[in-house]
């Protein structure tokens, strides 16, 4: 059964997904108070890539994903991306859950042992994926609206505690800070989104999955910069980078008249959502990709284990806050610059060469002169 | 722990199992074979603590550091 998601469901998902479990961490910290540059420079970086993603899906109009996939790399090759695929999702589904047990028991329940909340998280998003893409892509437009009416009003509040100054001087250190930031931002949350190539299952016309994964990926790269931006003016760009959670911080600074105060648990709500988000998104990938490297088109049967090793996985990654926060702020791995820059860009090159000989031989068929 | 940890992923595919209207068993057969996995997993960290992480191309990353190490200092 094919799963159609509308454009503007799919573009909210896109936001939500790279929004999720980012918010409170502090991305692009190496960039100190060219954060914004280092914001800017990350967007151009990945812009090529969200493109190039867009492409092959739309070059794949009319077919379910993975029988267009098929179309253009073939059975095996196709089969083998999606089983590595599935691994990088179900890995990312493990790091999601371990930032938010690891967050969770920080913030809120310091006696409680993350597995306990990592279980918790693993059945809701178990629940979520089995649901699928169309029922998770409502569900982000239903709590998309909260989430950025929540942080336009932190950001209104804060503008009353920021330092326009923390910005200056503007690259004083150079371009190298603000590179190093800008790959950080790129490893962590902006090429993540390579996963949602393997979610959508198929697209309604040919431009929409630019109308889905480029606004999307604008929206949430914008809402991103203004609110790492905002809080690294609130707490100082020094501080900022030392903070595990510089906006948990930032916000707890505001203060109306002594009157409205203590508003960070608005943060980890926004969190606990954009993250559920994320993981189940994550989640549903990976189902999706082993379920395909198996040869079976139903996913939901492979989902329950999945979701059982992301328990354990949780804790064999990251276990520590510590942990988390280098795994958020670290630059790219060589695993991770395989899969969200390398691989995407030669299945484009190889959907383009695909698309190039179905055009030249359906022209030749019918007589060289008609476009088909 | 270890057999708890057995015990309950095995609780929970018996269950998730015994609720399928259909068993087909090529499907059975990857359920079962991911679930040991998992389960497998789960009680390696409750025996060892902390595992290594597999990096299968992690010689790339120490070739990266080599080439880069002291690159961008001036």
């Amino acid at each position: 059964m094919k799963e159609l998601v509308p454009d503007h469901q799919g573009m909210i998902l896109v936001l939500m997904f790279i929004v999720g479990n980012t918010l409170v961490f502090p991305l692009g910290g190496l960039a100190g108070p060219d954060i914004w540059l280092a914001f800017l420079t990350a967007t151009v970086l990945a812009l090529p890539i969200i493109l190039a993603m867009a492409r092959v899906r739309s070059l794949m109009q009319g077919s379910t994903f993975f029988v267009g996939f098929e179309r253009v790399l073939g059975k095996w090759p196709s089969r083998i991306l999606a089983f590595l695929y599935g691994g990088f999702a179900w890995r990312l589904a493990c790091y999601v859950v371990s930032d938010v047990s690891n967050f969770i028991q920080t913030v809120a329940l310091p006696t409680t042992p993350p597995v306990v909340i990592a279980t918790f998280l693993a059945l809701l998003m178990l629940w979520a994926a089995k649901e699928g893409v169309e029922v998770l892509a409502r569900f982000a437009v239903m709590v998309g609206k909260v989430v950025l009416a929540v942080l336009a009003i932190i950001f209104v509040l804060l503008l009353s505690q920021v330092d326009l100054g923390e910005f200056q001087p503007v690259l004083y250190n150079g371009f190298k800070p603000v590179l190093r930031g800008a790959f950080q931002i790129l490893d962590f949350p902006f090429l993540e989104t390579v996963v949602l190539f393997w979610v959508f299952d198929c697209f309604g016309r040919r431009v929409s999955p630019y109308k889905v994964f480029l606004p999307g990926f604008l929206a949430a790269s914008l809402v991103l910069l203004i609110m790492a931006s905002t809080s690294l003016a609130v707490v100082g760009a020094d501080r900022y980078a030392l903070y595990y959670y510089p906006v948990w911080t930032a916000v707890g600074r505001i203060n109306v008249s002594t009157f409205l105060t203590r508003l960070e648990a608005i943060v980890g709500v926004t969190f606990a959502i954009g993250s559920f988000v994320k993981m189940a998104v994550a989640l549903l990938a990976a189902s999706r990709c082993f379920a395909y490297a198996f040869g079976f088109s139903d996913y939901r049967f492979v989902v329950t284990p999945l979701a059982m090793g992301v328990i354990a996985g949780s804790r064999w990654f990251i276990t520590t806050v510590l942990e988390v926060d280098q795994s958020a702020v670290e630059t790219h791995s060589p695993d991770e610059i395989m899969f969200q820059v390398v691989i995407p860009l030669v299945v484009w090159a190889f959907a383009e060469l695909k698309a190039k000989n179905g055009k030249a031989n359906g022209s030749s068929q019918a007589g060289g002169g008609e476009e088909v | 722990m270890f057999v708890l940890v057995i015990l309950v992923y095995g609780a929970v595919a018996a269950l998730e199992l015994w609720l399928w209207a259909e068993r087909p068993w090529k499907k059975v057969l990857i359920y079962l074979l991911l679930t040991a996995a998992a389960a497998a997993l789960a009680s390696l960290i409750v025996v060892y603590g902390k595992l290594p992480v597999p990096e299968p191309i992690g010689f790339l990353g120490k070739l990266f550091k080599q080439w880069w190490q002291g690159g961008g200092k001036q």
